[in-house]
């Protein structure tokens, strides 16, 4: 039997709330456990209301959990923002002085007077957290000793006053939940297997990806909730002989790239929607010139500034077509941490040997996320390079050369007999500008050609993620982080009778044509849940695919719940055994 | 005849587009002549443009070319000797690709003092788009978008580098090229950001404000006493309102941006390099 466990920890920004639920993940994972967490950012830039959700499991899991078992609230105000979300048979943990909702059936609650021990007993505030942690272990059954050692590893760098400082607040914390809450909760951690698992975010996992991919070339400008990728980077590419410049703007951002890639290094930025935006000239610049590049987008409630610490996935259009012209680019998106990781090093092997821009959908969620990794999954793999050649000097060379292949090989600056023109404007195969009508014809096929090969490369084959049951009549294709929300529908749908089949491709552009065409002949109805107002992966599969689908969209800047998807389950199940006319695609 | 035998290998041997008496000819011959004086080897020259009349020049020079986009000639020139120092970055630009569209730039790669050489061909009009003021353009002047006489005040390019703090600052014209080819090889020898603002006439859509006979009247060296550490005189001389002086107006010099990114490279490296397994550590 599986063992899973939900937390949240809710209080005000500034209160260490975030360091409790991080010690917990960071815990659990060097038990071998699975940690999928999610977080929100207040919008003020110090203070507000945050809170981080941790779900730890002894099994698999991809999504952050919907009802809370166990929630840590710090003040009123966390508590009747996050109390709807405690389950029936949930416990909470709260400051003593807390008012509770009236309620028929009360659940457990633990009272303690955090502020008190910190401020009084203890005489700093800031440990306030530390005490929680210990209340909170000792409920729990979280094995102590495990604290202390991560606690001794997270203050190494201090003095050992500090350290004992905190190892006093823990202790603190620990006993008063012996001595005046009964010792422990009935809910217990569930206990691991013991094999380490590397736990990070998906903004980490992106980063090291790139670093593990040979990226030699960072370029960017700061932006919510892309940050830390270009933060992480400027800390480590350098150790490994990358280099990492912050820019004055995006579009400046992603010409670089484009020149450092030109003048052959492997090149990335990371952006968020507006940022995405402003790069949009410059990604059809990247598709007529032939330029391999990496561009990540976080994307965050919009359009215009939106909400920049809310998770929405809404750019998806704008990723597959923004530019003017029929400017190709290939588009991915990681369902999780790991594919985070996984995808970056497909975006650079997919950029260089296609010659092309290759755009990775996040999210803020994904972002933010921490979530274990299997450690065999963080490899560096053998990284493709684009195909180049030594014309020699007596030169010959033809850039652009319309071969068999549409690929055609690359002489990098600096090579003798190699001088040649890229350019955005349209060409012949030597580069110079060519406007007749064949010209244009031919080289636009050549380059929409790289995303038919792109579709069959074997780089590509078999990334869809399937879950549920093969038979099932009632089908869910989703995208990004939506995965994981999807994929618990699947199972609460299944525990309740109703058979659902999933695929999530994470490949948006080449679509995974010939699977999703034998998804679609299995199913009856399409479901497809999605972070925006206008169904964008919808309309993508109903203009390719001439498909009715259901379309089932949320923007309130958080995550689907897996009970939102069930409900449209349910709504399709009712149809099915109804048997109802035709129905068309409904547009939500 | 050997002379320009040598100067000809430069050249890539596709004709230039550009209209009869345009002042572009006089600065593609004078670069072509510069690279071919320092003897650089042709696969180590990156010549970067933008979009505008100025920015075909890379089509006509064999070397790498890279023909960009309107207003981001240098970033992507930046990118260019960020990947790859080794190569001679030259960056090829008009008025108002440098200083409307693009303008935002310049201030960065000033700063920043990344050692490439950036010639903006100042017509102070938009050539390409046939006859539109540009941010350079006299006050007054009647073009296609101001038919009743032009609003904005002209900027000074030179001027707006020396402020910026470019770390070669020059303005040449197209008619003296023997004077613009000395200027253009000073620029590629100089570490550093390089501006060489070069005066040239637009014989299509502009015969006013770069008008050849009347440049050539208030056109004057920078006196051989200007001292070009000297920031403010540097200014005054740019921004002279009777004469137009040509020559070098600001020289100095400071760690280039590839000197500072070793930095980073050698101090991130303080306990050895590490490769992609010892990253992984952090995760545990
Ligand atoms: C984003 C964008 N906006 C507008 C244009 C149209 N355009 C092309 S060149 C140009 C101006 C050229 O003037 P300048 O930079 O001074 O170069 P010149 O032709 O005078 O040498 C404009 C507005 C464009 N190519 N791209
Ligand atoms: S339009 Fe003006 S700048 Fe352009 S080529 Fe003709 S003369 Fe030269
Ligand atoms: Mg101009």
């Amino acid at each position: 039997m599986r063992h899973d466990l939900v937390i949240r920890v809710a209080g005000e920004s500034g209160e260490g709330i975030i360091t409790i639920g991080e010690t917990i993940a960071r815990i659990a994972a060097r038990e071998g456990l699975s940690i999928v967490t999610f977080r929100t950012f207040p919008a003020e830039i110090k203070g507000g209301a945050c809170m981080i959700q941790v779900r730890v499991s002894d099994g698999k899991i991809s999504y952050h959990g919907e009802k809370i078992d166990f929630l840590v609230c710090l003040n009123q105000d966390a508590l009747n923002e996050n109390y709807g979300d405690l389950h029936e048979l949930g416990a909470l943990l709260c400051e003593a002085e807390c008012d509770l909702p009236e309620e028929k059936s009360p659940r457990t609650v633990y009272r303690v007077p955090f502020e008190r021990i910190a401020v009084r007993e203890i005489g700093s505030r800031i440990s306030k957290n530390i005490v929680v942690l210990g209340t909170l272990s000792q409920l729990l059954d979280i094995p102590v000793k495990s604290i202390e050692a991560f606690l001794a590893e997270k203050f190494a760098k201090k003095s050992k006053a500090i350290l004992d400082h905190n190892i006093d607040a823990l202790q603190r914390g620990i006993r008063f939940a012996r001595e005046k809450l009964g010792g422990t909760s009935g809910f217990k951690y569930p206990s691991g297997k013991g094999d380490r698992r590397l736990l990070m975010t998906g903004n980490e996992a992106i980063a090291l990806g790139a670093a593990g991919a040979g990226l030699k070339t960072f370029f960017g400008y700061p932006i919510t909730p892309a940050s830390e990728i270009m933060e992480w980077l400027a800390v480590h590419l350098p150790k490994m002989g990358g280099k990492v410049l912050q820019t004055e703007d995006e579009i400046s951002a992603i010409c670089a790239v484009a020149g450092a890639s030109w003048a052959g290094a492997k090149a990335m930025t990371s952006t968020s929607g507006p940022g995405l935006s402003l790069m949009s000239e410059t990604l059809g610049l990247l598709s007529m010139a032939e330029i391999p590049a990496v561009i990540v987008d976080s994307q965050r409630g919009g359009p215009s500034t939106g909400m920049p610490t809310k998770t929405e996935q809404s750019d998806l259009l704008l990723a597959l077509y923004g530019s003017h012209g029929d400017s190709p680019r290939a588009v991915l998106a990681p369902t999780s941490v790991g594919d985070c990781f996984q995808l970056t090093g497909l975006a650079f092997d997919l950029a260089e040997k296609y010659q092309l821009p290759v755009i990775m959908l996040v999210d803020q969620a994904l972002s933010a996320r921490l979530e274990t990794v299997d450690p065999e999954l963080v490899k560096q793999p053998p990284a493709v390079t684009r195909l180049s050649v030594q014309p020699g000097a007596d030169g010959g060379y033809v850039r652009y050369r319309l071969n068999e292949s549409g690929i055609s090989p690359v002489a990098l600056p600096g090579t003798a007999g190699g001088e040649h023109m890229v350019t955005g404007m349209e060409h012949d195969e030597l580069g110079n500008f060519a406007c007749d009508e064949e010209t244009h014809t031919a080289m636009t096929v050549k380059r929409y050609r790289k995303l038919q090969m792109i579709g069959n490369d074997p780089l590509t084959r078999g990334l869809s993620l399937h879950f549920g049951d093969e038979k099932a009549e009632i089908g869910i294709v989703t995208w990004g982080s939506t995965a994981g929300p999807a994929e618990d529908a699947v199972r609460l749908a299944a525990s309740m009778g109703i058979a659902v089949q999933a695929i999530v491709p994470k490949i948006l552009n080449p679509l995974p044509h010939e699977e999703l065409k034998r998804f679609f002949a299995r199913v009856k109805h399409i479901i497809v849940p999605e972070l925006n107002f206008t169904g964008q992966l919808a309309s993508l599969l109903r203009s390719t695919y001439r498909v009715p689908t259901i379309s089932l969209t949320k923007i309130k800047g958080v995550p689907l719940e897996p009970s939102e998807i069930v409900d449209k389950i349910i709504e399709a199940q009712e149809s099915l055994s109804v048997r109802s006319e035709k129905r068309y695609g409904r547009a939500g | 005849m050997e002379e320009q035998d040598k100067f000809c290998e430069y050249l890539s041997g596709v004709s230039p587009v550009w209209c009869p008496g345009c002042g572009n000819y006089g600065i593609l011959s004078s670069l072509v002549e510069a690279l071919g004086e320092i003897d650089l080897a042709t696969k180590d020259i990156a010549l970067i443009s933008g979009i505008g009349c100025a920015s075909r020049l890379p089509y006509f020079v064999k070397a790498y070319g890279f023909h960009g986009i309107h207003g981001r000639t240098l970033p992507i020139a930046q990118g260019v000797k960020v990947a790859n120092p080794e190569l001679t970055v030259v960056a090829v630009a008009g008025d108002g690709d440098g200083l409307a569209i693009g303008g935002g730039h310049l201030p960065h790669l000033a700063r920043n003092n990344t050692d490439l050489t950036y010639l903006m061909f100042n017509n102070a009009i938009y050539g390409m788009t046939k006859g539109q003021f540009s941010p350079t353009t006299a006050l007054s002047s009647i073009t296609k978008t101001t038919p009743f006489g032009l609003f904005g005040e002209p900027t000074h390019p030179t001027a707006l580098a020396i402020v910026y703090g470019a770390t070669f600052v020059a303005r040449g014209f197209s008619v003296k090229k023997e004077q613009l080819k000395d200027l253009i090889i000073q620029g590629i020898h100089h570490r550093g950001f390089s501006f060489i603002e070069i005066l040239t006439s637009c014989s299509s859509f502009n015969t006013t404000d770069m008008n050849v006979a009347r440049i050539i009247k208030r056109l004057e060296p920078v006196p051989a006493s200007h001292n070009v550490e000297d920031k403010v005189e540097a200014l005054r001389l740019a921004t002279d309102e009777e004469k137009i002086y040509h020559g070098i107006f600001q020289r100095v010099e400071r760690p280039t941006l590839e000197d500072r990114l070793q930095e980073v490279e050698k101090a991130a490296k303080k306990n050895g390099a590490r490769q992609f397994e010892a990253l992984l550590g952090q995760f545990q």
